[in-house]
């Protein structure tokens, strides 16, 4: 039995993680999601495709909600956003691909600062509702801007070349996003286990205590607004390259609930929490569409024409169930998990 | 001037729906610190059962409105029991957010219960045409207002000078000293639900009757933020007046500026009001002991 793990050297303790375990299942997870376009159908690739943007954006809401407990309802508005500057800068102003994915971030974090301003006063619930009003500011403003925007008539891009990669290839596709999520998983982690992560914990766990040991809660939370919407803006920005046909109408209310309902699912403050509730949350559906398939024809196809309350009962039902028996998330019953092998047969 | 003058009618009549959600809103979080996001889908609960009462069991109105009143106690004090109750010692960020879920999960059962269409509520006292002045007002928009001022009035009564009203402000001082006094805290949380559901769930049908009785019904909840906010969450009158306030810069601002702002003026004010005070205009300033 394992009774204690001890760091000894330098290079272990800066290391992102010292166990061989740990690095070989990354290994391994990797592997299988490169070799995954190989084996899968491309209605499944689509929607592996869709959990990695849903990664990229959860990390970011994580920075924010999970670890510096600014609650935000507003993540349509940061997405849209950011889904809208890639679409219009590569169709109406002829930017290549590679500069109007960067800049999706770099609006997303400009304007989540305007939010990030009136929210240094603010707490709780009343910087959720704040959010939240930005998004319909955005939302409103996208539609009703028809000169800037098309308006009701959304925005079409028609073929993406990025670096060489032909992204309307839906492997293509799905190796870049591949890519970019692993990116942002690495960003996130080293950004918490510096000086700003631990800044950010202080902040959650007591704003006026870190502010006494030196913290500036000015600086740090509109930092954690800019990094979390800076990825949240890359997330839009690839929607945009999936879909290619963008429109306001997705990026509504029951969006931010479910960026929520991912990051409560799989676990707060976690970037694996992150990954696993994003996994969660877009095969959940899926999931119950099987289910539906084994039941008798008529019940299935009465059912078939609500899918879409049906992916919105179980989205309620799994939050409120989650928050219920495992407020830790998917992370914590995976850490219990293995708390109860690695102590067996003493485990309790 | 006419003009100016029915536009400011039509904003008290949408302001009273909201100022009415926001009195709900404002109830619940005053006496359990818990902001109800799902407060505009009981309000649909509520609305949808009583049009199937009225519809279906064909009740005349005047017998609906009392049915319908015991009906969203029973719908408020079933929701606490299980969604809210067993949370309590959870951190507040959580109940808040097993109200969200509840907030989507409500709102799909609905559709698909009801279906997906709308259907207008039908009643004896509606489509009269009322002129006071230059302004014109069909009865139920009439209706609306008053019931708005009959809320806030009750609601008013009742904080000040019931036992259970007292009670329940108490709780939501101190909790612990309540329970000392005799109070018994777990009721008042039910109790909380129960008015709430009855207060939105009237603003519901009042809304059902101007409009129709349709699947988004459950969105006037969230516009009724901007109201509870720019009241302040803890005091239901100063939110009740806010819905007031909110209503009718939207109806002024569509009117004038441009359209499509009736929805989201409200969240434009709430933005600009809580850069100023951030505990809305009537709220309590939060003190913190460290």
């Amino acid at each position: 039995m394992r009774t204690r793990h001890f760091v000894e050297t330098y290079q272990k303790h800066v290391a992102l993680s010292d166990s061989p375990a740990t690095w070989s299942w990354v290994a391994i997870f990797i592997i299988a999601l490169l070799a995954f376009p190989f084996l899968a159908s491309t209605y499944l690739l689509a929607m592996v495709t869709s959990v990695g943007i849903m990664v990229v954006g959860a990390i970011g809401l994580n920075i924010l909600t999970g670890s510096t407990g600014l609650i935000s309802l507003g993540q349509a508005g940061f997405l849209a956003s950011g889904c809208y500057t890639t679409g219009l800068l590569i169709t109406d102003y002829g930017w290549p691909p590679e500069l109007a994915l960067p800049a999706a971030g770099v609006v997303s974090a400009l304007l989540s600062l305007l939010v990030g301003i009136p929210s240094l006063r603010l707490k709780g619930l009343y910087l959720a509702i704040t959010t939240m009003a930005f998004s319909f500011i955005v939302t409103h403003f996208l539609l009703y801007a028809e000169s800037i925007t098309h308006g009701p008539y959304g925005v079409r891009i028609e073929d993406l070349n990025f670096l060489g990669l032909d992204l309307a290839d839906q492997v293509q596709l799905y190796l870049f996003v591949l890519a970019v999520a692993i990116l942002t998983a690495l960003a996130a982690l080293n950004i918490l286990r510096t000086r700003v992560g631990r800044a950010f914990n202080a902040i959650r766990d007591h704003d006026i205590a870190a502010r006494v040991m030196g913290i500036s809660l000015t600086r740090y939370k509109l930092f954690a607004f800019a990094i979390s919407s800076f990825m949240v803006g890359i997330a839009g920005g690839l929607m945009a390259f999936q879909f290619r046909f963008i429109n306001v109408d997705i990026f509504n209310v029951l969006l931010s609930i479910e960026a929520l309902a991912v990051i409560i699912v799989g676990g707060l403050g976690s970037v694996a929490g992150a990954i696993l509730g994003s996994f969660f949350i877009i095969l959940l559906p899926e999931a119950t569409r099987e289910v539906l398939d084994f039941l008798p024809d008529s019940i299935s196809s009465a059912l078939s024409i609500y899918i879409y309350e049906i992916r919105g009962l179980m989205t309620g039902l799994t939050i409120i169930i989650m928050l219920r028996i495992k407020p830790q998330g998917l992370v914590g019953l995976w850490r219990d998990v293995k708390r109860y092998w690695t102590h067996w047969p003493l485990s309790k | 001037m006419d003009l100016f003058l029915n536009f400011v009618a039509s904003g008290l009549v949408i302001g009273s729906i909201y100022g009415i959600i926001a009195v709900a809103f404002a109830i619940v979080f005053k006496t359990t610190g818990v902001l109800n996001f799902a407060q505009g889908e009981v309000m649909m609960l509520v609305t949808y059962t009583s049009w199937s009462l009225g519809t279906e069991l064909s009740l005349p109105f005047y017998a609906l409105i009392p049915v319908s009143i015991i009906g969203a106690a029973l719908i408020g004090i079933v929701i606490e029991r299980i969604f809210i109750r067993p949370m309590i010692g959870q951190p507040v960020f959580s109940i808040v957010m097993v109200t969200i879920g509840l907030a989507v999960f409500l709102r799909s059962m609905i559709v698909m219960i009801w279906g997906p269409d709308a259907a207008p509520f039908d009643a004896a006292i509606k489509d009269e045409i009322i002129e006071i002045g230059p302004v014109v007002l069909f009865s139920e928009q009439l209706y609306a207002i008053l019931l708005f001022f009959v809320i806030s009035g009750v609601v008013f009564l009742f904080f000040r000078f019931s036992r259970v009203g007292i009670a329940m402000r108490a709780t939501a001082m101190d909790e612990t000293a309540a329970l000392l006094m005799g109070v018994d805290v777990r009721k008042i949380s039910s109790l909380a639900w129960a008015i709430s559901a009855v207060v939105s769930g009237l603003g519901g049908i009042a809304f059902a009757l101007m409009f129709s009785r349709a699947p988004d019904l459950w969105f006037e909840g969230l516009r009724s933020f901007p109201a509870t906010i720019l009241g302040g969450l803890d005091s239901p009158l100063g939110s009740g007046f806010g819905g007031l306030i909110i209503g009718v810069i939207g109806a002024l601002s569509e009117g004038y500026i441009g359209q499509g702002l009736k929805e989201i003026s409200g969240f434009f004010v709430i933005i600009i009001v809580l850069m100023i005070r951030p505990y809305g205009l009537f709220g309590d300033k939060e003190l913190e002991r460290v």
